[in-house]
C-alpha cells in the first residue's frame, strides 16, 4: 500500500470526498435546520443563510414549548434518559451473555452447537410486529408490561443475535495457539478468557456491541406498544413534534442532533478499540 | 392557590359580584393574564360546583389514568385538569403519545384488554371497530342517569350532528346516531372541510373565492400559472384513509355521490356510480394540474405547512388546519381568510365531512363511574368554553359556546371563519357509511387515488376495479 | 486447531478425568444463558401461528373462528400477495448489494489506520445513529419540491419535475436511496474491522513478489474477508426484508400500491384494519422467507469460514 501512484491517490481522495459528501450532507442539513425556526426551514427556494437561534434546543432541554397559544411540556429528556437506560442496560445484559456463547460456538464444536447458534439467530427473523399482539397480553398478565426490565428483556432480541454473530467471527479468526500458550504456563481457563481471548477481540466486540447499541437506540416500536407513557424513547418522543397544528421540523431535527449525541459519544470512545485491528495482524496467524 | 383568590373566585362563581369588578379585584390582588387563565377556568368549574343537587366530591380520593393524542386539545384539558381536581378531590393521570402512533398505541392497549387507561381520545371512525370489538363502553347509559350525570352538564347543548356521528348501532349500514345507535363516545372538539385561502395573493390577483368545484379548478389553475413559485390548490394524497375524509369526500358527497349502498344487510361499494366517476375525475385533473407536486406524499401537516409558507393559494381541508396557520409562527400567519365550499354547482348548501376528537370510556377500565365524572366534566360548557376561548380547543362542539361573545370575538379575528362556520355547520356531519371495513376501504381508495393521478389507468376503469376489489373485500367479511 | 492437540495442550493444566468432563460441558455453560435468556419468544410466537389460523378481525368479532390454513390458502390467488413477496425481495436484494458494494469499497478506501481515514471511519457512521424513523421524516422534508434541499439541487441540474417516493417510477429508487444512506456504514464499519484485522503476511508476500493488485484483492482480500461479508449481509438481509420505518414514514406503501412490502403491509392489516389473522399470516410467510434465507446464508458462511482459515493458517 506504500507504492501508490499520483493518479490513485487523487482517486482516492476524490472517492473518499463523493462518499463524505453523500452520507454527510443530509447530516450538515439537520444541523442546520435545527438551528432555525419553522418558519425559515419553510422558504421557497430553501437557503443556506439565516439568524440561528437556540430556541429549539432550549425548548427541549427546559421542557417548555412556547406556542401562539401558550407554554406546553415536553418530555424529551425524559425520553432521552429512557433510551439511555434501555440501550446500555439491553447491551450490558447482551455483551455478558452472548460474549461467552460466541467463545464457546468459535472455540468448541459441541453436540447441538450449530443448532443452538442458528436458534439465536433465529430470535432475529421473526418481525417484531407478529409476535407483539401476544406479548402485550403476557406482559400483562405476569406484570411485566411498563417495566424496563421488561423491556430490556424484550431487547435482548435486537441487541443478543447481532452482538454473538458478529463477534462468534472475530474470534474464530483469531488463532488458539496464544490461549494455549497461556494455559500451558498455569493459568486457569478463566483468567485465559478475560485475560487473552477477549482482549484479542475486542476490535469485533466493540463493533458489535456499537451496533447494537445504535439498533436498540433507534428501535421504538417495542415501547410504544409494551410501555407507558413515562418509558417512551427518544425515536418515539421525537415524534410529538408532528402534532395538529403543525410539525415542529425544527425540534425534530435538534431532537435528531440530540439524539445522536450519546451514541456519537459511544462511538468515540469505542473508535481505541476498533482500530486496535492493524496491531492485532501482528499477533496473528 | 392563596385565600383571598380563591373567594374572590367564590364570589363571581356564586353570582355575588360581576365580571367586571372580579376583573378589577383580580387586578388589585396582582393576578397577571396567565394565573387568570388557570383561574377562569377554576371559576368555571367552580360554576359547576355551585350546582348542589349533584355530588361531585362522589369519587373523591380515585385516581384515573387517561391515554392522550399531543393535541392542541388535550393540551387545554391539562391546562385545566387541576379545576377539575379541586372540583372532585380526584386525581388524574395521563400518558400522553404523538398523533402519528397514538392510534397504534390504542390498539395495542385496548386489544390486550389493558386495564391501565380508563378513558382516551379517539376518532368517531375508529370506534367502529373499537365499539363492535367490546372495547368501549355505551355511554347513553350515562348520559341517562341523572344520579350520574349533573343537571347543568347539558347533553342537548352539543351540536346534534355530532352527537349523532359519534354514536351507532354497531350493525354494518346503519345509520349514525340511528335507532338502537351506541353512544361510543362524546363529542370533544371538531374540525370540518372548507376552503382556506392566501388573502395576500388573492387580493393580488384580484382572485374571487372560488364557490365549486369547476370554480376552484379555474382558480386554482389561474395561481398555479401565474404566480410564480406557488401552486393553485392543497389537498392531502397520502395512501391511507386521511386522504379519503376531508375534502376530497365532503366534495364527493356534495355530488350526491356513496361510499355504499345499502340493502338490508348488504353493503355493495357504490365509488363507480356516475356522480362518483364525474366529480373523482374532475378531483384527479385539479390535483395533476394545480396540486401539489408530491400530493401522493402529503398529510394534513404538508398541506397546513404549503398553505402557512406560501407555497399554495388555497386548500379544501380541515378549517382548523388553516386556523393554525393564520394564528401560529408562520409566513402568512394573519393572511389566511375562509370559507365555506359546495363543491356541486347545483348543490344548495355545504356538506362537509367532519373529524371529531372524541372521548370515550375503555371496556377494561376498573372505575367506570369516576372516568364518567372526569368526561362530563371535560366535555362540559365550562371546559369547552375555557378550551375555546383561552387555549386552541377549536371548533367547539357546543352551541354555547359558538354563541358566547368572547368566543366569537376571538374567533372573528380570523377572516371570514365565524361566517364559513354558519354556512358549513347545518351540513356538517360523517358522511361515510358506518362498517367495520372503513379503514380497509379508505385506504384502497386512497391508493386508487393515487394510481389516477399517476395516470396509470383511466378513471372510469380505475373506479370499476376499486369497486369489485371492495365488493370482494366485503363479501369475504360477510357484509354482502 | 484439532480437537486432539487441544486436549493435549489443556492435559498438563489439570488431571485427564476432571478435564475431559470440563471439556464437555464447559461450552454449555457458556452458551445456554443466552439461549435461556432469549427462547420464551418461542411462546408468543406459537400464539401468532395460532392467530394466523383464525378468521379473525377485531372490528367483528362475531366472526371468529378456526379456518386452518384459510388465511393462506387465500394468498395463492391474491396478485396482491404475490406483489408483496416481489417487491420485498427486490427491495432486499438491491439494498443488502448496492450497500454491500458501497460498504466495501469504502471500508477499502479507509482501511490504512491513519489520523484522517479514523475521522472519516466515524463520522460515515453518523447516518446510522439518525432513527430510521427520524431519518424518513427528514428526508421527506428534503425531497419536498418547495423546502426540500435536495429537490432544489436537483433541479438546478435541470431535473425539475423530480417527484421523489410520491411517483410510482422512482419511489423505489428513493426509498433505497434513504435505506442506502441509513444503513451501509453498517456493513462499511464491519467490514473495515474485518479488513484491518486480516493478516498481514499473505499481502507482504503478495507485495514482494510483485502480484497485480487486482489479483491480490479477487484473490486474497475478498476470500478472506467473506466470511465478514456475509455476517454483514446477512444482518442487513434481515433487516431489509422486514423494513418498514423507512418505507411506511416515507409512502405508506404507496404511491398505488408500488411499495406494498411485507412489513408495511402487515402493519396495516394489524392496526389499521385490525386483522390479526391475515396479519399473522402475512408475517408467518415473512417469517419463513427469512428462515430459508439464513440458512442459505449460514451454510454459505460455516463452508467459507472453513476455507478462509485454511488460507490465514498457511
Amino acid at each position: 500500500m506504500q507504492h501508490m501512484s499520483t493518479g490513485e491517490r487523487v482517486l482516492r481522495g476524490i472517492l473518499i470526498a463523493l462518499a463524505l459528501i453523500f452520507f454527510l450532507f443530509p447530516i450538515f442539513w439537520i444541523v442546520l435546520m435545527s438551528f432555525q425556526t419553522n418558519a425559515q426551514i419553510l422558504r421557497i427556494p430553501p437557503s443556506l443563510f439565516f439568524s440561528p437561534t437556540l430556541e429549539n434546543y432550549t425548548s427541549l432541554i427546559t421542557g417548555q414549548l412556547k406556542t401562539a397559544s401558550g407554554v406546553l411540556t415536553l418530555n424529551f429528556m425524559q425520553n432521552l434518559f429512557n433510551s439511555f437506560i434501555l440501550s446500555t442496560a439491553s447491551v450490558a445484559l447482551s455483551l455478558v451473555l452472548a460474549v461467552p456463547a460466541a467463545y464457546a460456538f468459535a472455540r468448541y464444536k459441541f453436540r447441538f452447537s450449530e443448532d443452538i447458534a442458528f436458534t439465536l439467530l433465529s430470535f432475529k427473523f421473526a418481525p417484531p410486529l407478529l409476535v407483539l399482539l401476544p406479548l402485550t397480553i403476557y406482559f400483562q398478565k405476569i406484570g411485566l408490561a411498563n417495566t424496563y426490565f421488561g423491556l430490556i428483556w424484550v431487547y435482548q432480541l435486537i441487541t443478543l443475535p447481532l452482538i454473538l454473530w458478529i463477534v462468534r467471527g472475530y474470534f474464530e479468526d483469531i488463532s488458539p495457539d496464544i490461549e494455549h500458550a497461556y494455559r500451558i504456563a498455569g493459568h486457569s481457563w478463566a483468567k485465559t478468557f478475560f485475560k487473552i481471548s477477549i482482549p484479542l477481540a475486542r476490535p469485533g466486540i466493540a463493533a458489535a456491541a456499537l451496533l447494537s447499541f445504535i439498533f436498540a437506540w433507534n428501535n421504538f416500536v417495542f415501547a410504544l406498544v409494551l410501555a407507558s407513557a413515562d418509558k417512551q424513547p427518544v425515536t418515539v418522543g421525537a415524534l410529538a413534534f408532528v402534532t395538529a397544528s403543525g410539525i415542529q421540523y425544527g425540534q425534530i431535527a435538534a431532537a435528531a442532533v440530540i439524539s445522536i449525541t450519546p451514541t456519537l459519544a459511544l462511538a468515540l470512545f469505542a473508535q481505541r478499540y476498533l482500530v486496535e485491528g492493524l496491531s492485532l495482524g501482528a499477533v496473528k496467524g | 392557590m392563596y385565600d383571598q383568590e380563591r373567594d374572590l373566585i367564590a364570589a363571581l362563581a356564586g353570582h355575588r359580584i360581576g365580571r367586571r369588578d372580579f376583573m378589577r379585584r383580580a387586578s388589585q390582588l396582582g393576578l397577571g393574564a396567565a394565573a387568570m387563565s388557570g383561574l377562569m377556568g377554576q371559576m368555571a368549574s367552580s360554576a359547576l360546583a355551585a350546582d348542589s343537587s349533584f355530588d361531585w366530591k362522589a369519587h373523591k380520593g380515585t385516581t384515573l389514568k387517561l391515554l392522550l393524542n399531543k393535541h392542541p386539545y388535550a393540551d387545554a384539558m391539562i391546562a385545566d385538569l387541576d379545576a377539575f381536581k379541586e372540583l372532585t378531590g380526584m386525581d388524574v393521570t395521563y400518558d400522553v403519545f404523538p398523533e402519528d402512533v397514538y392510534f397504534d398505541k390504542v390498539t395495542a392497549a385496548l386489544s390486550s384488554s389493558s386495564s391501565e387507561y380508563d378513558a382516551l381520545m379517539t376518532g368517531a371512525y375508529q370506534t367502529w371497530t373499537y365499539g363492535p370489538a367490546g372495547w368501549l363502553v355505551d355511554l347513553n347509559d350515562y348520559i341517562q342517569d341523572s344520579a350520574k350525570t349533573a343537571g347543568t352538564w347539558d347533553w342537548d347543548d352539543v351540536l346534534p350532528n355530532l352527537r349523532a356521528s359519534t354514536s351507532w348501532s354497531g350493525v354494518p349500514g346503519e345509520a349514525l346516531g340511528g335507532k338502537g345507535a351506541k353512544q361510543w363516545a362524546l363529542p370533544w372538539a371538531f374540525e370540518l372541510n372548507s376552503i382556506s385561502y392566501n388573502k395576500r395573493i388573492f387580493d393580488q390577483q384580484k382572485l374571487e373565492v372560488p364557490k365549486n368545484l369547476p370554480d376552484l379548478m379555474e382558480t386554482a389553475a389561474k395561481i398555479t400559472k401565474d404566480v410564480s413559485g406557488v401552486y393553485g390548490i392543497g389537498v392531502r394524497g397520502s395512501r391511507s384513509w386521511a386522504t379519503i375524509h376531508p375534502g376530497f369526500l365532503s366534495g364527493y358527497v356534495n355530488y350526491g355521490a356513496k361510499d355504499f349502498t345499502v340493502d338490508g344487510g348488504s353493503l355493495k361499494a357504490a365509488m363507480n356510480s356516475p356522480e362518483a366517476k364525474t366529480f373523482t375525475a374532475d378531483w384527479v385533473k385539479m390535483i395533476q394540474e394545480s396540486g401539489p407536486k408530491n400530493w401522493s406524499t402529503y398529510t394534513w401537516y404538508q398541506v397546513g405547512n404549503d398553505l402557512g409558507a406560501g407555497a399554495s393559494g388555497m386548500i379544501f381541508d380541515a378549517d382548523i388546519l388553516g386556523y393554525f396557520q393564520n394564528n401560529g409562527d408562520t409566513k402568512e400567519k394573519g393572511n389566511i381568510g375562509f370559507h365555506a365550499f359546495a363543491a356541486n354547482p347545483d348543490a344548495k348548501e355545504p356538506t362537509p365531512n367532519v373529524w371529531i376528537w372524541s372521548l370515550a370510556m375503555s371496556n377494561f377500565s376498573t372505575k367506570k363511574d369516576a372516568a364518567w365524572y372526569f368526561m362530563q366534566w371535560a366535555t362540559s360548557k365550562e371546559h369547552d368554553l375555557f378550551g375555546a376561548v383561552k387555549k386552541d380547543m377549536v371548533n367547539p362542539v357546543r352551541q354555547s359556546v359558538w354563541d358566547n361573545d368572547d368566543f366569537k370575538t376571538r374567533i372573528a379575528q380570523n377572516a371570514g371563519y365565524l361566517e364559513q362556520f354558519k354556512a358549513s355547520e347545518p351540513g356538517a356531519k360523517i358522511y361515510f357509511t358506518p362498517q367495520p371495513l372503513f379503514f380497509d376501504v379508505t385506504t384502497a381508495w386512497a391508493a386508487m387515488l393515487q394510481r389516477l393521478v399517476a395516470k396509470e389507468l383511466p378513471v372510469d376503469e380505475g373506479l370499476d376495479q376499486l369497486v369489485a376489489s371492495i365488493d370482494d373485500q366485503m363479501s369475504q367479511a360477510g357484509l354482502q | 486447531m484439532s480437537a486432539l492437540e487441544h486436549a493435549s495442550i489443556s492435559a498438563k493444566t489439570a488431571s485427564p478425568s476432571r478435564r475431559r468432563r470440563r471439556q464437555k460441558w464447559l461450552p454449555y455453560l457458556l452458551s445456554l444463558p443466552a439461549l435461556l435468556v432469549t427462547v420464551w419468544i418461542v411462546i408468543p410466537f406459537f400464539t401468532a401461528i395460532y392467530y394466523s389460523l383464525l378468521r379473525y378481525r377485531l372490528s367483528l368479532p362475531q366472526l371468529k373462528g378456526f379456518v386452518w390454513f384459510d388465511n393462506y390458502l387465500h394468498f395463492l390467488s391474491d396478485g396482491r400477495f404475490w406483489y408483496t413477496v416481489q417487491v420485498s425481495l427486490l427491495y432486499t436484494v438491491i439494498t443488502v448489494v448496492v450497500e454491500l458494494v458501497l460498504g466495501l469499497g469504502i471500508a477499502i478506501l479507509l482501511q490504512r489506520s491513519t489520523r484522517f481515514n479514523n475521522l472519516a471511519a466515524m463520522l460515515l457512521l453518523l447516518p446510522l445513529m439518525v432513527a430510521p424513523a427520524l431519518a424518513a421524516l427528514m428526508w421527506k422534508l428534503m425531497t419536498n419540491p418547495n423546502f426540500g434541499i435536495l429537490s432544489y439541487l436537483v433541479g438546478l441540474i435541470g431535473l425539475t419535475n423530480f417527484r421523489w417516493a410520491s411517483d410510482p417510477s422512482t419511489a423505489l429508487f428513493t426509498v433505497i436511496l434513504v435505506d442506502v444512506w441509513v444503513y451501509t456504514p453498517f456493513i462499511m464499519v464491519l467490514l473495515l474491522a474485518g479488513l484491518r484485522s486480516l493478516p498481514k503476511q499473505p499481502f507482504e508476500a503478495a507485495a514482494l513478489d510483485g502480484v497485480p493488485k487486482t489479483f491480490v484483492f479477487f484473490r486474497i482480500t475478498l476470500p478472506m474477508l467473506m466470511p465478514y461479508i456475509l455476517t454483514a449481509s446477512l444482518f442487513r438481509m434481515l433487516e431489509s426484508i422486514q423494513q418498514f420505518d423507512i418505507i411506511y414514514a416515507m409512502t405508506q406503501g404507496g404511491p398505488g400500491n408500488t411499495l406494498t412490502v411485507f412489513q408495511v403491509e402487515s402493519y396495516l392489516q394489524f392496526f389499521q384494519f385490525t386483522n390479526v389473522g391475515r396479519s399473522a399470516a402475512l408475517l408467518m410467510v415473512l417469517w419463513a422467507i427469512t428462515f430459508f434465507l439464513s440458512n442459505v446464508f449460514v451454510k454459505n458462511w460455516l463452508r467459507l469460514r472453513e476455507r478462509a482459515q485454511g488460507i490465514s493458517e498457511e
